[in-house]
């Protein structure tokens, strides 16, 4: 008996070690996966309901942070129907050039100034809601999580070369959201046709 | 400046072959298809090596790191925009202390 109390003591502390802290960092996943404030609530809590009754599966001193973002996943997966209107890309290369293109356009018509002058805080927060799946989950993980490839791979249960398909495809959407963006706040307004006629 | 692709996160090599040519010089269309690739860290140690010395060396290409950089440095500052609120920070610890942890 007090041998299991033990243990139960050990797990409690384990836990409270090496996953609560990872509760913003959650909380920002399954509002990405949700994108409902109340939805992400529950699905928080659900994840650390599953993960502290999974504890003795996780392997200590393994990334706590990437097992977490799985479970939160694969809760989400089970809260509802899983998204197969999700239109897949496999051309990363396709999409990178693509993107530099994009910046191309973006220095011809002004808009690549937008990084440097503007606070891009607002804006990419609503490009980030706004970004479909399974584009936004990959973007999440990657570049606001931190994960790597293989990370997000494991996690989305999709192949690294998907995940980099997705990723590029889901920067470049929100690179033309946030040239669309410029262009709503003035930055743009003039064409180049226009700027050279001024400059004459 | 072209800087050093930043340690974001402790990123693993895409793949673990070394392709016969890895070292050698690419043009401008092979490194604005693997730009993402090399500011996330993704590739060989061979290919991170040529493809900086080519992006550091490209009057054509540099802009369009600089660009990149910015972006994926403002889209990783959003992390900070939205913590777990408190509310819903205390009912985690509730249901977890209800499945029997003891939090302190």
């Amino acid at each position: 008996m007090e041998e299991s109390l033990k243990k139960d003591a050990v797990r409690d502390a384990e836990f409270a070690r090496d996953a609560l802290p990872y509760m913003d960092d959650v909380y920002r996943f399954a509002l990405s996966l949700s994108r409902n404030a109340t939805d992400a609530d529950d699905l928080v809590q659900d994840t650390f309901l599953r993960a502290f009754r999974s504890w003795h599966t996780f392997q200590p001193g393994s990334d706590a942070r990437r097992w977490l973002f799985t479970i939160c996943r694969n809760a989400f997966l089970r809260t509802r129907e899983k998204l197969r209107h999700e239109i897949d890309v496999d051309d990363g290369d396709a999409e990178a050039l693509a993107a530099v293109r994009m910046h191309v356009e973006m220095v011809d018509d002004g808009t690549d100034q937008l990084l440097a002058r503007l606070d891009l805080a607002p804006a990419l927060r609503t490009a980030l809601d706004e970004l479909h799946e399974p584009f936004r989950s990959a973007v999440v993980l990657v570049d606001v999580e931190d994960q790597s490839y293989e990370a997000a791979s494991e996690i989305l249960g999709v192949p690294i070369g998907t995940i980099r398909s997705r990723l590029f495809r889901g920067r470049r959407q929100l690179q033309e959201k946030l040239r669309i963006h410029a262009r709503d706040a003035g930055f743009a307004s003039a064409t180049p046709r226009d700027r050279d006629t001024a400059d004459a | 400046m072209l800087a050093t692709p930043a340690s974001r996160r402790p990123r693993p090599e895409i793949g673990t072959q070394r392709m016969p040519n890895e070292m050698a010089p690419i043009d401008c269309r092979t490194a604005v298809q693997k730009l993402w690739d090399f500011l996330d860290e993704e590739l060989t140690a061979e290919r991170m090596e040529v493809m900086h010395k080519h992006l550091r060396e490209c009057s054509h290409c540099l802009p369009h790191t600089e660009f990149a950089e910015r972006f994926l440095a403002a889209l990783h500052a959003t992390r900070n925009d939205r913590p777990c609120p408190s509310v819903v920070r205390q009912k985690v610890i509730e249901s977890l202390r209800t499945a029997g942890m003891t939090v302190s």
